[in-house]
């Protein structure tokens, strides 16, 4: 449980970026705009650098994992660049400006398929790109799916608080995780035909990390997520959204589990399956476009 | 250390042994203090697990619990209020 213990010790840092710094942080992007805006993004990141050697020490272990030699300056200065750009790329994302971007997507049939039987079903994402992309997507459609997002709820608090400052009818799609009625919540929700999405490479509930194999060592991923889709016997499908650069987006969607008409046989079996299969893509993703990979501690740790 | 627990009533101990199996807990169902908390400190349960004791007390006793019920802290404090809970609303 160290492993946990760990996880948990880096959201509970990631905390003290405060909400005025984001509400600073989404004044600025919105007064210089998206152009200006990234500019300011190299000094900040160049900061970002110096200033936590601990996440410059985990970007580079993973960027020699995923690259599979020695990072140069350029990799870790354009892995720390991609995801401020993603940070910053939130803001106009989610705030009614996602007209601006280029977003293509692949396995959109999926969602509509789900849509048609009337069943919500479990979005599956990481740490890696943009998940905020997924409502882009909806609202280009000119229908907005109806996501929630489940998150710690000391980070929910902040999210939901940072969400309303950029859109307000988004703040209460977030489910705060660690509460006793949490995953009640999302049963509910997906009864009532919303998609669930969560971030399942970092420990959600506590509990129930499993160790596989993930960049050729053994990383923690947590069971969580997989047993609710499993229980609920609604459908698990990935989501991931990488950044390409400039204004380009693309999303993925694969199913990594179908809707159940019953509980598996065997649970442990049906877990370990999906789990593979979620973490074989995950490999994938990351080897294909490796600096969307936005875990910044030691994440074999 | 051994400490003295409330002991539990005969519907108390069905309810325990259903929770006990579904979640597959390394506890003897009438080992489980009536009066201990079920989620968190006590015996130990997360939010998934509160979540596969609500399925089953639906499928079981066809009583919904649900995540917005402003009760919740009472139903869900111990064994005994959870089953005191499902017994006043399942059917006769």
């Amino acid at each position: 449980m160290s492993n946990s213990a760990r996880a948990q010790e880096w959201v509970t840092r990631r905390e003290r970026g405060s909400l005025s710094a984001i509400r600073l942080g989404v004044w600025i992007a919105r007064r210089l705009g998206r152009p200006l805006a990234r500019l300011l993004l190299y000094p900040v990141c160049l900061y970002f650098c110096i200033s936590s050697p601990s996440a410059a020490r985990a970007s580079r272990i993973y960027l020699g994992r995923v690259l599979g030699r020695a990072p140069r300056l350029t990799d870790r200065l354009t892995h720390f660049l991609t995801f401020a750009r993603c940070l910053l790329d939130r803001v106009f994302l989610l705030g009614d400006q996602s007209d601006a971007f280029e977003i293509t997507v692949h396995g959109e049939e999926i969602l509509q398929e789900i849509e048609r039987n009337g069943g919500g079903c479990i979005l599956i994402g990481a740490h890696f790109g943009s998940f905020e992309v997924a409502r882009a997507v909806g609202r280009q459609r000119r229908c907005d799916l109806p996501i929630s997002l489940l998150m710690y709820e000391e980070n929910a608090q902040k999210i939901r608080a940072a969400l309303a400052a950029i859109n307000p009818n988004l703040a209460t799609e977030v489910i705060g995780l660690g509460r006793r009625e949490s995953m009640l919540a999302v049963a509910e929700r997906l009864q009532r035909g919303h998609f669930i999405g969560v971030l399942a490479d970092r420990n959600v509930d506590g509990r129930d990390m499993v160790r596989y194999e993930f960049l050729g060592a053994p990383a923690a991923f947590p069971q969580g997520p997989f047993r609710v889709a499993m229980l609920l016997q609604c459908p698990a499908v990935m989501m991931v959204g990488i950044y390409r650069g400039g204004r380009r987006y693309e999303v993925h969607f694969e199913t990594l589990a179908p809707a159940a008409t019953a509980r598996p046989v065997d649970s442990a079996v049906w877990l370990d399956d999906v789990m593979t299969r979620y973490v074989t893509r995950l490999a994938h993703y990351c080897r294909e476009a490796p600096f969307n990979w936005f875990n910044f501690y030691d994440f074999w740790g | 250390m051994t400490l003295e627990i409330a002991s539990q009533t005969t519907d108390e101990t069905e309810l325990a042994q259903l929770i006990v199996e579904t979640l597959n807990l390394d506890i003897k169902a009438p080992e489980i203090d009536p009066l201990g908390s079920l989620y968190g400190e006590g015996l130990g349960l997360d939010s998934i697990d509160m979540l596969e004791i609500s399925l089953v007390v639906s499928q079981h006793f066809g009583v919904k619990l649900r995540a917005d019920d402003e009760a919740n802290a009472e139903i869900f404090r111990s064994l005994r209020s959870l089953n005191a809970y499902i017994r006043a609303n399942s059917g006769p």
